[in-house]
């Protein structure tokens, strides 16, 4: 496994994983009233993640020869392949967000969902280099 | 697989290079240049010449359209 698949292999797990305890969170919250200060939680998350991210970049780049390589051409592909796709997503996301304008949903509300397509779209664009990583073999 | 036959691994041997040498001597990863082998990813046409050129050879004997 090259340097370049295993960080976005990290990266889409921990951002999943992180972001699904976000919105898990936020959910209850918003269903029971439970007491929530969502400015602290977001950080929380983003520290979290940040912290994620730089240990677990510094451990795969202590087991890849290749750390220091820049991107070919087949990776650039791939990597342009995951950003219009992610691209896509994001829009149509974003779009949906702002849509829940109409559906009564209050401003924190609305930032919470285009703060959901940002954080889906960025998953998706993980996940589709994974994915061509895996089908150009 | 691609339509896109291609002799690199066979002249790659011949000149006992290992996949990582021939890579950093065009400039694509050891990763890329096994892909090309096994016809799982065509090479640019940039790419295709400068392999061409290391092996002193023409880009037509080292590369083949196969339907």
């Amino acid at each position: 496994m090259s340097f370049r698949y295993k960080s976005a292999l990290l990266s889409l797990v921990s951002m999943a994983l992180i972001y699904v305890w976000f919105f898990v969170a936020l959910v209850i919250h918003y269903r029971t009233g439970h007491p929530f200060n969502p400015v602290a939680h977001l950080a929380g998350t983003i520290v979290a993640l940040a912290v994620v991210q730089i240990v677990g970049h510094a451990i795969i780049a202590g087991t890849s020869s290749d750390k220091y390589d820049a991107p070919d051409e087949r990776e650039r592909a791939f990597d342009r392949r995951a950003t219009m796709v992610g691209y896509y997503v994001l829009i149509v996301g974003a779009l949906m967000g702002i849509g829940t304008l109409h559906l009564g949903f209050d401003g924190p509300m609305v930032g919470d969902a285009v703060l959901f397509a940002i954080v889906f779209a960025e998953c998706t664009r993980q996940s589709v280099f994974l994915i061509a990583h895996h089908r150009a073999g | 697989m691609f339509p896109i036959a291609n002799n690199v691994r066979a002249e790659r041997e011949a000149r006992g290079m290992t996949q990582s040498e021939l890579g950093a001597a065009i400039g694509l990863t050891r990763q890329t240049i096994a892909a090309i082998e096994q016809r799982h990813y065509s090479p640019s046409l940039e790419a295709a010449f400068r392999i061409a050129r290391l092996f002193e050879t023409s880009v037509d004997a080292l590369f083949q359209w196969e339907e």
